[in-house]
């Protein structure tokens, strides 16, 4: 068995929070852990001896998706939105997944597209994957963007997913994860966090949560 | 009056989702826009909101359970059906919603019934998707509740399919009709109808069958994953040819047909016992090399409806007789369509021989995740050099295909040698 803790993760008090309108915030996770979908089992996601025996945290989230994993390598933006009316997902995971594409274009990064329903790819290879949470008035959209974590590290704690986007095809996490760093790019996370601060400000009034 | 409200494509384009909670119970008042259901799909956990104002009259489905796009989701009982809301509700929704009239076996509905319609979908945006071209507006299919619901469950365009109910009417019978048919892969767009439209160059569109589904999807994933490689190899094989001649007879006594198959795979198995890296599989994920200690090989089989392997066990183990007629069993079943799912499992090693078909070289495309696949050519008669005279002799010509990440060019070749050897000198497999 696995402890699944109360998320408690530096996002998790936007959704608790008294703000009429909008709150962003883009962090580094403090520590590295693992994050389940609000219907994830563990046993399914995990290599669970293996979280186990390392003694990696896992946490369950309140929105959808599969599993992921965070760490000071990556980057999370969390975004919640109130007094939302109730309208499709796509609309937000191409509205907020572009913001995102293009700080990073800004950055000199190249070949960037969304994939399947609401991931960022750099050609074919996963660079961001998002979820979203929402009720009749709050939307919380949930981007983990990996900057320089080893796919090597997440495939020994995820198992491949049950289910996949068709573009995956199959490929384990060594073949369809990346990063900035793997592909070259040697960005600062202080820099990419502030340009995609910038970004969401061009056109979404919020406030900024450090 | 009664609305049907089914759980819309919440825009994802997803396909199924889970019941995490009710928020109503069976006769509660629900005004419109009130959240029903938390449910949770690939990438969002998202509220339902009722389409109506009205009173729960069922509820479809139970916490935890898994419902596809298009099922019911709550029978709502809308106030003064024949009054004010009904008649606005007709207005806004002509095409999402129908009359249903007619009577069909089903859950027990009496009267008239209204469904929403496939139509029927939270509405999505097209930020920053490409601009689509204009569509035309197709009316609505009659259907039977039945028919409809049957459609969704089997992902069928209720309005591809032909009705012979009343009026037009698409009946149960017709969508399982155009269902077999689709299966069967009968259902398509002939070049006379196309051509028939102005600058419409004849194509035929045919349904992807569940086996090309499969095929396309595991030999891209082979030619994405591994690194393919692939050596080439002449087999001279006049012993084999003759061994072969000599049992032939006896072996269809039997009612058994010999062929050189059962040889190929005792030779590959024994060959692999020496190369276990042909026999292994990367898994990446965890940094290691797994080694299989069996010898299950696959035979590419093809047949009316495309490509199949199934898996011939404990080759090693097994005699030629009782290989032949393991092989036999294995291909009829594939021609008749019975394989099963454990027919198909736990290959180590695949063999393909498209020689019995034409064809002397080939780059096989290895059945990932296997470490390697032998294809085999047609066999010729060739003038060979032996010792300083020309003689004709029998030459099986082999291409295989490693992963290369796996196998190193050396071991691929000493691991072909090897089994050249066993199949110059067939004899020797028995001495193994």
């Amino acid at each position: 068995m696995i402890e699944i803790r109360k998320y408690d993760l530096p996002d998790a008090r936007l959704l608790e929070s008294n703000c009429d309108d909008a709150e962003l915030l883009v962090w580094t996770p403090p520590f590295f852990c693992i994050v389940m979908g609000q219907s994830g089992k563990a046993a399914e996601a995990l290599h669970v001896e293996t979280v186990k025996k390392d003694k990696i945290p896992v946490y369950k989230r309140p929105s959808g998706g599969e599993t992921v994993v965070l760490s000071g390598h990556t980057l999370v933006i969390s975004y919640l939105k109130k007094n939302e009316p109730l309208r499709s997902p796509k609309l937000y995971f191409n509205r907020y997944n572009e913001k995102i594409i293009a700080a990073l274009r800004g950055l000199g990064v190249e070949h960037l597209s969304r994939a399947g329903i609401s991931d960022i790819c750099i050609e074919s290879k996963k660079i961001l994957g998002s979820s979203i949470y929402r009720d009749k008035d709050t939307l919380l959209y949930h981007a983990v963007l990996n900057i320089s974590e080893t796919a090597e590290n997440i495939g020994k704690y995820l198992k491949h997913p049950a289910r996949e986007p068709g573009y995956r095809q199959g490929r384990p996490h060594r073949d369809f994860v990346t990063s900035l760093t793997d592909r070259g790019y040697d960005l600062n996370p202080k820099l990419i966090r502030s340009i995609i601060l910038k970004k969401w400000a061009e056109d979404e009034k919020f406030d900024q949560k450090l | 009056m009664r609305f049907i409200f089914k759980f819309p494509d919440i825009g994802e384009g997803i396909s199924e989702g889970k019941i995490l909670n009710w928020y109503i119970k069976k006769g509660r008042q629900v005004k419109s826009g009130e959240a029903i259901v938390k449910m949770e799909t690939d990438k969002v956990v998202t509220d339902i909101p009722s389409p109506h104002d009205g009173v729960i009259a069922a509820i479809f489905g139970n916490e935890g359970d898994v419902i596809n796009v298009g099922d019911p989701l709550v029978e709502i009982e809308i106030e003064g059906a024949e009054g004010k809301i009904a008649q606005k509700i007709a207005k806004e929704e002509p095409e999402a919603m129908s009359k249903e009239t007619v009577d069909e076996k089903s859950f027990g509905v009496v009267g008239s019934l209204e469904v929403a319609g496939d139509a029927a979908r939270l509405p999505a945006g097209d930020e920053g998707l490409p601009p689509k071209p204009e569509e035309v507006p197709r009316r609505k299919a009659l259907a039977t509740p039945v028919a409809r619901a049957m459609a969704g469950d089997l992902n069928i365009d209720i309005g591809k399919v032909r009705g012979t109910g009343p009026a037009g009417r698409v009946m149960k019978q017709d969508i399982r009709d155009y269902y077999e048919n689709l299966q069967k892969g009968e259902l398509k767009v002939t070049p006379a109808a196309a051509a028939a439209q102005p600058g419409v160059l004849p194509v035929e569109y045919t349904p992807l069958t569940q086996i090309r589904k499969t095929i396309a999807r595991n030999m891209s994933r082979s030619k994405q994953n591994a690194a393919h490689m692939t050596v080439f190899e002449d087999v001279e094989v006049s012993e084999l040819v003759k061994l072969r001649a000599k049992y032939k007879e006896q072996f269809s006594q039997a009612g058994l047909k010999f062929s050189y198959m059962p040889f190929i795979l005792k030779a590959v198995a024994a060959a692999l016992t020496h190369h276990p890296d042909l026999n292994s599989e990367l898994d990446l994920e965890n940094n290691r090399l797994i080694y299989k200690k069996y010898y299950h090989i696959g035979i590419a089989v093809d047949t009316d409806n495309g490509l199949v392997v199934p898996v011939v066990r404990d080759v090693d183990k097994r005699s030629i007789r009782d290989l032949t007629a393991g092989i036999a069993a294995l291909a009829e079943k594939a021609r008749e369509r019975k394989l099963s799912l454990e027919d198909f499992k736990d290959g180590t090693f695949t063999v393909t021989n498209y020689g019995s078909i034409a064809g002397t070289y080939g780059v096989p495309v290895i059945n990932y995740p296997q470490a390697a696949i032998l294809g085999s050519g047609r066999i010729m008669k060739v003038p060979l050099v032996k010792g300083d005279e020309i003689v004709i002799g029998q030459v099986l010509p082999l291409s295989m295909s490693v992963d290369h990440r796996i196998v190193d060019g050396g071991a691929a070749a000493r691991f072909i040698l090897e089994v050249k050897a066993y199949l110059q000198d067939p004899v020797s497999l028995f001495l193994e």
